[in-house]
């Protein structure tokens, strides 16, 4: 080890720089010097992302054969199941029409009410901007990615942005010219209006210090099972209705609070992203007394 | 690549290691500059306010240093030891600044299942990077003559 003489004044002065930069950032006044650094560096970020995935791809090809290959069977499993799964929907969804049309229900009252949100495949980007994760967060405390979609191509801020199927990522928190910066929802400071398919209860979504998610303010005589599904409401109308966030883990019982909790499994591997879908625009949640409409975010 | 590893919450800091690491064998005040300008790095790559990251790897840097003057035996335990008080100081001022820009943090969680995790993880890669930086301080040092 080497101790060399040291300037008392240099850590004072780099402190007191980033304190400085800090409440600049705060207060927006380094938003142009950001972009430019963006501008700049983006398509650095882009290649070194590719690089380290080609590299990552390379070393995990033997063990995803096998992984595959067990996955393969539990999907054909699935798939058996849903395929008679289906059969049955067809048949509800039949009794369903017939029950409607006696009861004068008509169309503008829909019973699922978004659009959008289940387009996820790459021949979706042609209507809506598909982003690949090309970062991840360097701070340990909150949870961002960027991905390769900016102001360029349409995306702003509040987007909401989905993957692998209607499933829930987050939303747009930052956009620059080429790329943008998503909160995920297992960030603590994101908030999510959500309910329960099967339980019809709603309750808010907030994602937890370790990356984990918990479903709040869930009324407390209310039944939760476990593996019910989380699905966004839409109230409030940051997001669309229906997108799925998780299923419950474990229910959460305090006798002396009023409301109950859910820890959830959350519907993505969050580590493992690496193809998203920015909703530009999407149908909102119609409540009873009103239509759909287009609404932009 | 390494922001996605994660070991029970604790993940592998590699350039506060380095930066760490160029503190003991370069001295304090080049492993200050280079924390700052990779701090600031990385600060623009994150979700979260412009310079924490940087001031945060300042304050660790110095910490790294500070730790040097004191007597801890085998060079191995000193370096373990002060990674593992410069990595807990980084955390602790990624915290504070998180807090006082408005972003909700719950300290307990945040400090036993992030930053002590991370802090005993760093602590105990630090003499792999030690190795390397001792290498490179070599290859890079001006020699000095006099006459």
């Amino acid at each position: 080890m080497r101790e060399s003489p040291t300037r008392s004044w240099l850590p004072l002065a780099l402190s007191v720089f980033s304190l400085l930069l800090i409440v600049f950032s705060e207060a927006g006044f380094l938003s142009p010097f950001e972009s430019v650094f963006h501008y700049l560096f983006d398509p650095l970020q882009r290649f070194l992302s590719t690089f380290v995935v080609s590299l990552g791809d390379l070393s995990s090809t033997v063990r995803d054969v096998r992984e595959l290959q067990a996955r393969v069977e539990e999907l054909q499993r699935q798939v058996d199941a849903l395929e008679a799964e289906n059969i049955q929907l067809r048949e509800i969804k039949a009794e369903v029409e017939t029950l409607r049309a006696q009861l004068n229900f008509v169309d503008e009252f829909p019973i699922l009410a978004y659009f959008g949100a289940d387009v996820v495949d790459r021949g979706a980007c042609t209507t809506y901007p598909c982003g690949e994760v090309v970062g991840g967060e360097p701070n340990p405390y909150l949870r961002y990615v960027t991905i390769n979609v900016g102001a360029r191509h349409g995306v702003k801020v509040g987007m909401p942005v989905v993957s692998g199927g209607p499933r829930l990522v987050g939303r747009i928190a930052e956009v620059s010219p080429r790329t943008a910066k998503v909160q995920l929802i297992t960030d603590h400071a994101s908030s999510v209006a959500a309910f329960l398919q099967n339980a019809r209860v709603t309750g808010l979504v907030v994602g937890q210090p370790d990356g984990s998610l918990l479903m709040q303010y869930i009324p407390q005589d209310q039944q939760i099972d476990v593996g019910d599904v989380v699905l966004t409401s839409g109230l409030g109308g940051t997001l669309p209705r229906g997108l799925i966030i998780g299923q419950v883990a474990e229910v959460v019982q305090m006798d002396y609070a009023s409301s109950q909790a859910a820890l959830l499994r959350p519907a993505l591997d969050f580590s493992r992203l690496e193809q998203v879908l920015v909703i530009t625009a999407y149908a909102q949640a119609a409540p009873e007394s009103e239509g759909q409409g287009l609404s932009l975010p | 690549m390494l922001s996605r590893v994660s070991l029970w919450g604790a993940r592998p800091e590699l350039l506060l290691l380095v930066v760490l690491m160029w503190s003991v064998v370069r001295g304090a005040d080049a492993g200050m500059v280079w924390a700052f300008l990779g701090g600031l790095m990385m600060d623009l790559f994150s979700g979260g306010p412009l310079g924490a990251i940087a001031l945060a790897s300042v304050v660790a840097s110095f910490l790294s240093g500070r730790m040097l003057r004191v007597d801890l035996g085998a060079p191995t335990v000193g370096i373990v030891l002060s990674t593992l008080l410069a990595v807990f100081g980084y955390h602790m001022v990624l915290l504070l600044t998180l807090a006082w820009t408005g972003y909700p943090v719950d300290w307990l969680d945040a400090l036993f299942r992030v930053t002590l995790p991370s802090a005993l993880l760093n602590a105990i890669l630090a003499p792999f990077v030690h190795r390397p930086m001792r290498w490179l301080e070599r290859r890079t040092r001006r020699e000095r003559f006099t006459l």
